[in-house]
């Protein structure tokens, strides 16, 4: 007597939705960072501010003209209002004439 | 750097630079962070802002209504689990008939989106609510629960696209009216175990959904240290409260007496009261608030600036101690107010514990009041020995009832605040909910 498979037979559907987000172009980068306005933000985690004193201090190092916008002018970029932060950056990097963004501290 | 590059993608930006401090910043000393971020990652910056990375594409992907397996059980759950759709567990393969019949029991089009999620950036459609409802073993009937917990899941004040931390919490859902009784959720002993179809399989719907919609993978976007497993729904005893005159979640979230609601909100973790003794509030409650604060310790971050106040500490009390504490003449407003008062710690406890024990860096609570950035409660005073609360204002705490009606027990939770904020929904039933559930207790007498 043959064995029946007892396993069933089935065709499954696909558990995802399609995404809604197209592939974006980044910014050009930067010829050279001297001369340039580069814009810290933090999460308020993780001593970022350690962390971004110690990169302002390195890359002044390297190039002298470099001037930065402190995290303390934005905010937490991680807080119950990060939304709103986070949305009138572009304006605000505009009217502060930054050229390039560190952001951090993801961990 | 794999949360990153994963979520990165989901962001439309797939090829987006990462400067790396090397280790963990937690345990460093001061020299070794300067030796790395002086020595790896300030060049790691330069680069990532003067030199263009490679292109990246993404990979194609099925169509939302694909079948991606034809098989016996064995291969479509060997292909759901390599293409990590389900969560360890055998999977419930969602044929066409399966999905069918949870649309039978919804008025909502199935291609209707109730959001879109992050991290992957996916839209929640009804009918990946049913697919994904099929998976989890739900049956048919839960699908207008199952559709307002996505609806909850999608509104941005939830804030699901936090749901990868590293203090891997897992969401609560509680559900109040009479959809409890008509579904046979189990509201009284072991609430908030598994064993009862209802509770269980919806609890593993809403983390199969995280996965699947929202994108969230261990070792991708889920970066949880240890993390939870899904939480088994918390049906509130709504008898209860109706008796003794307190609102129910539902109610509190500002649904209507009797109207079936789901609540959601993510708790890091919590635990269990046994023996809340007593026969007076003042005797019952004392414990409950040392517990809250005991249970919400480094949580206590998001009652400062950084959380603004979000942080929504959640007791479960059993039935026994709602009713002890009701018959002395005190509502649930009572209760918080005394939880409020009672629930405090000295001002230097507070601050030691972010500022030394989780390296909140620069900050105290004078500098967050001064700055008007939180209530003048938590400076009223330099000593250092004043009591100060652990949420904005009495009602922040939440309290449901639930569990053992016979058992003075009960259950603390620690919120994660913003990063899964308590959002509530009405359950929607279809026009012809009374007819079908007729026709689904007819199919489970043959």
């Amino acid at each position: 007597m043959t064995q029946q498979n007892n396993d069933g037979y089935y065709e499954a559907y696909w558990p995802r939705g399609a995404r809604q987000q197209k592939t974006r172009a980044l910014a050009p980068r930067l010829e050279t960072l001297e001369g340039k306005t580069v814009a810290q933000l933090w999460d308020y985690l993780f001593k970022g501010d350690e962390v971004f004193a110690l990169l302002e201090e390195e890359l002044k190092r390297r190039y002298p003209g470099i001037k930065f916008v402190s995290w303390r002018e934005f905010g937490s970029t991680h807080a119950d209002d990060e939304k709103e932060a986070l949305a009138a950056l572009p304006e605000r990097f505009k009217a502060l004439g930054v050229d390039a963004v560190i952001s951090g501290m993801a961990c | 750097m794999k949360q990153a590059a994963a979520t990165s993608i989901g962001l439309g930006m797939p090829n987006i630079t990462l400067a790396l401090v090397p280790g963990h910043i937690g345990t460093k000393s001061k020299e070794e962070l300067r030796r790395d971020v002086i020595g790896v990652t300030a060049q790691q910056v330069i680069e990532n802002l003067t030199v263009m990375p490679a292109a990246k594409g993404t990979s194609g992907e099925p169509g939302a209504r694909d079948i991606v397996v034809r098989g016996d059980f064995q291969a479509v759950n060997r292909y759901f689990y390599e293409h990590e759709y389900s969560d360890g567990l055998p999977i419930v393969p969602p044929t066409k008939e399966a999905v069918e019949s949870f649309l039978h029991f919804t008025d909502r089009s199935p291609d209707e989106v109730l959001g879109v999620l992050l991290p992957d950036r996916r839209a929640a459609t009804v009918w990946s609510v049913a697919v994904n409802g099929v998976m989890a073993g739900c049956r048919p009937e839960y699908m207008p629960i199952l559709v307002a917990v996505i609806e909850a899941m999608a509104d941005p004040k939830y804030a699901v696209e936090h749901s990868g931390n590293t203090p891997g919490g897992d969401t609560l859902i509680i559900l109040n009216g009479p959809i409890i009784k008509e579904l046979d959720f189990n509201y009284t002993q072991g609430a908030l175990r598994d064993g009862f179809m209802p509770n269980t399989s919806i609890g593993r719907f809403f983390r199969l959904y995280l996965r699947n919609v929202a994108g969230f993978l261990l070792h991708k976007t889920d970066k949880a240290t240890f993390g939870n497993t899904w939480r088994v729904v918390l049906a509130e005893n709504d008898d209860v409260l109706k008796e003794i005159g307190w609102p129910t979640t539902g109610e509190e979230m500002g649904f209507k007496a009797g109207e079936n609601s789901v609540t959601i909100s993510r708790y890091t973790g919590g635990g269990s009261l046994s023996s809340v003794s007593g026969s007076t509030p003042e005797q019952l409650l004392p414990y409950l608030a040392d517990s809250l604060l005991r249970f919400n310790n480094w949580q206590i971050t998001f009652t400062t600036s950084h959380g603004h106040g979000t942080l929504r500490p959640l007791a479960v009390i059993s039935p026994i101690i709602a009713e002890a504490i009701a018959k002395a003449g005190w509502s649930k407003a009572d209760v918080k107010q005394f939880l409020f008062d009672h629930a405090r710690m000295p001002a230097w406890v507070f601050e030691r514990q972010l500022r030394d024990w989780n390296i909140r860096g620069v900050w105290d609570l004078k500098d967050d009041v001064i700055n008007g950035r939180i209530p003048k409660v938590f400076y009223e005073s330099d000593d250092p020995n004043r009591m100060v609360p652990i949420v904005w204002t009495p009602d922040d705490f939440m309290i449901a009832v639930g569990g053992d009606p016979l058992r003075n027990n009960a259950y603390v939770f620690a919120h994660n605040a913003f990063l899964g904020y308590p959002v509530g929904r009405r359950i929607e039933l279809p026009k012809k909910w009374t007819t079908l559930m007729a026709e689904r207790e007819k199919q489970q007498e043959i």
